[in-house]
């Protein structure tokens, strides 16, 4: 067993929490941050393992604010074990776990079945989100409380629009009090109809049902107005278009208690990946055209956007060759995130970039982390800007698709440390593993 | 080399069309049934049903001496239930050298062409493209004005849900003809100009200007989905009736790929016009269905 206890040396330590970017070596005690110092000598760490992380970059550990874990009941597309292992394997120390399971996570057992199973895989920390709606059917309202005393951390029918506005509107009043805030998934039912992809030059060109911008700014404008009028938190999910900030922006200048998150496919590919049909594209909100992945990125950039979140959303490995309407929708995210985010926003200062990934999620879901501060648990997330080729192949996660296969990335994770254990070490790309004592806390990884 | 499929137009050289539309011409001055497919079998795979276009791939078939074997979908257990990759496979192990498929979806012939080994011609998919239509009426064009390059032809109606439009449309441009597509903006997007391709809203002042002008079918669902408030308020603005030929310059022909609904996008007058080239058209597709097949399989 691992005492939790390690010496984290010579790493470039990004802490935006408390205004850090330094080389600096970091001393985990028992699971918890002990000392942040210039040279931290053997006498400090009682003998504790040492990692050599020169050259890399330490981070308070990444959350991802939005993931399809897929249990209970699509087992066979993920688990909270292979998606938590996918997580930790993609630099992430937690996740927040979307309810639409089957059942749904709209009952309190749920959500402490999801602790329990997350608790037994031992990896990364799962942060489950509840249900709006009984059984997300958009019709009654779920136990808000009750799902909180259980642990849920947010409420969101994420894969469906709550259609019904006077339900939504009832669902956030009822939920005001509670700190957790409602996640929305933004698309107007009848806007998008069956909607393949983008509506634009390219589904024109291709003669493909499609889906307007028009069909998530719509919603993105009724919820926030819903927010204000109720004064609930609000976060908008998986935002693709410019306009869709301006919204944020605007309900902000009223007062309203409204966050966004955007993903790294939003980021990086438009709807011209449908050129020849093919279906590894397919996604909701779908992808959008270039100007929206320029105004997304210049909302990372200005600070409009709060958090960045994968919207990992696996698949069992099927037949993705056939037609688009029969293709699945979504993607696995997690393991090429990090790498994603950096080619996407290539002159963001990492300071930034940490504070998207970590430190305003854990704000946002009113969690643990977010920071390196003396005595926090000690989630680390270790990553290095070097090139890879992502290969689906190698993924922890069931899900095998994603439009980055074959995509050089310029940033990947090395190593991952959650409450002090090594959960995931690249094994040979963390330069020169100085104790072996290392291979010892992942083998018992799973098990403490 | 030319492309192993026709899955759409914009796959095609000029010189390639050319070539195609030049074969299509000697099987027209030279009908008589050919050995140039014999032994090859070739299937029929019309998920959607459609006499006219299925019928002249057949006799298209049988003249260059194919095994033609036409399955039904709707009653294949061999289709039915099966993925789109698993059909593939059993076709190609039979031997099957091409598959001329339609479907509803846009896009199904290129996810069959990806597991198929052999050819495949796309016969219609979706809302996305329907080549041999266009090549059809490229020879159409072709034979009434000696040439392609140069012409201005308005197609007119519902271009949004209209394969016959966007491969025309490819066809058109390779072949270096100007495209004017007219209609209400609920049917015809303003993101379909682009290079050598106009939309416009006003049939009135675009038929003097133009070679051609080829109809769309409009389809009763369109005049129900709330994309046209009724059917006299969409002739009133685009159909094609006796006043409007009169617009129309001398020489001008009037195309539509069928079946047409007469008193929607086109009047008896229309039909009667001596410049209606509707006859022409459906002859040619055997034509050019001939030098597809040909130019592909053999």
């Amino acid at each position: 067993m691992s005492d939790r206890s390690m010496i984290l040396r010579g790493g470039r330590v990004v802490d935006p929490s408390q205004g850090l970017e330094a080389l600096r070596d970091v001393l985990i005690l028992g699971g918890r941050i002990a000392r942040i110092a210039e040279q931290i000598t053997d006498a400090d760490a009682k003998g504790a393992q040492e990692l050599d992380l020169r050259g890399a970059i330490v981070t308070p550990g990444l959350i991802d604010p939005h993931v399809h874990l897929r249990e209970p009941g699509q087992t066979h597309k993920e688990t909270v074990a292979t998606g938590t292992a996918a997580a930790v394997a993609g630099g992430f120390t937690a996740v927040a776990a979307m309810p639409n399971t089957e059942p749904a996570l709209d009952a309190p057992e749920r959500i402490r079945d999801v602790l329990e199973r997350a608790r037994a895989a031992g990896l990364a920390r799962v942060y489950p989100i509840a249900a709006i709606t009984a059984g997300r059917l958009g019709k009654e309202l779920a136990p808000y409380s009750l799902l909180v005393r259980a642990g849920a951390v947010a409420f969101s029918d994420d894969g469906a629009t709550v259609d019904d506005a006077r339900v939504l509107r009832r669902a956030a009043l009822y939920a005001r009090d509670l700190e957790a805030p409602f996640i929305s998934h933004c698309e107007e039912a009848t806007l998008r109809a069956g909607g393949l992809m983008n509506e634009g030059e390219v589904s024109a060109r291709l003669g493909i049902d499609s889906s307007p911008r028009l069909a998530e700014e719509i919603i993105i404008a009724r919820d926030l107005l819903i927010a204000g009028d109720t004064r609930k938190r609000w976060h908008i999910a998986h935002l693709s278009t410019g306009r869709g900030l301006e919204l944020v922006k605007w309900a902000r200048a009223q007062g309203i208690s409204a966050s966004c998150e955007v993903t790294p496919h939003h980021l990086v590919f438009s709807d011209r990946v449908f050129a020849g049909f093919t279906a590894r594209g397919r996604v909701c909100p779908p992808l959008r055209g270039d100007e929206e992945i320029a105004a997304l990125r210049a909302g990372v950039r200005e600070g409009v956007v709060d958090v960045l979140a994968t919207d990992h959303a696996p698949h069992a490995a099927g037949d993705k060759s056939g037609p688009l309407s029969e293709t699945v929708v979504g993607f696995s995210g997690l393991e090429v995130a990090v790498g994603a985010y950096a080619y996407a926003l290539p002159d963001l200062p990492l300071a930034r970039m940490v504070a998207l990934l970590s430190t305003n999620v854990a704000r946002l879901l009113n969690v643990p982390g977010g920071t390196l501060t003396i005595g926090s648990p000690a989630d680390v997330s270790v990553l290095r800007d070097e090139s890879w080729v992502v290969d689906p192949t190698a993924f922890r996660s069931k899900g095998r698709s994603t439009p980055f296969e074959g995509m050089t990335l310029p940033r990947r994770a090395v190593a991952t440390i959650v409450g002090g254990n090594l959960v995931y070490d690249a094994r040979g790309r963390v330069p020169r593993i100085t104790s072996a004592a290392i291979h010892d806390g992942l083998t018992t990884a799973g098990t403490r | 080399m030319a492309p192993r499929n026709l899955l759409d137009l914009d796959d095609f050289s000029a010189e390639e069309l050319m070539a195609l539309l030049d074969r299509a011409e000697a099987f027209h001055r030279d009908p008589s049934p050919r050995r140039l497919l014999a032994g090859v079998p070739v299937v029929n795979l019309f998920f959607e049903p459609s006499t006219r276009t299925q019928t002249s791939f057949a006799i298209a078939e049988h003249r260059l001496g194919a095994e033609v074997v036409s399955i039904d979908p709707g009653d294949s257990s061999m289709v039915k239930g099966e993925s789109i990759a698993d059909t593939a496979i059993t076709l190609a192990a039979m031997g099957v050298g091409a598959v001329i498929v339609r479907h509803r979806e846009s896009g199904f012939p290129y996810a069959l062409a990806r597991s198929f080994p052999g050819h495949v011609v796309n016969a219609g998919d979706g809302t996305h493209a329907h080549p041999t239509q266009a090549l059809l009426d490229l020879m159409t064009l072709r034979q009434e004005f000696g040439r392609v390059a140069g012409l201005r032809v308005a197609i007119v109606g519902d271009i949004a849900h209209s394969r016959v439009a966007r491969s025309n449309i490819h066809g058109l441009r390779t072949l270096g003809a100007e495209t004017i597509l007219v209609g209400p903006p609920t049917l015809l997007a303003d993101a379909m100009a682009e290079e050598g391709v106009r939309v416009e809203r006003d049939l009135d002042a675009v038929l003097p200007t133009v070679n051609a002008v080829m109809l769309l079918r409009i389809q009763r669902e369109r005049l129900e989905g709330a994309l046209v408030p009724s059917v006299a308020a969409y002739t009133a603005e685009y159909q094609l009736n006796a006043r409007r030929l009169e617009l129309l310059r001398d020489g001008a022909i009037v195309m539509h790929p069928g079946p047409y609904n007469r008193g929607v996008e086109l009047t008896d007058d229309v039909l009667d016009f001596p410049s209606c080239r509707y006859v022409n058209q459906v002859a040619n597709g055997v034509f050019v269905r001939m030098a597809v097949l040909e130019a592909l399989c053999s």
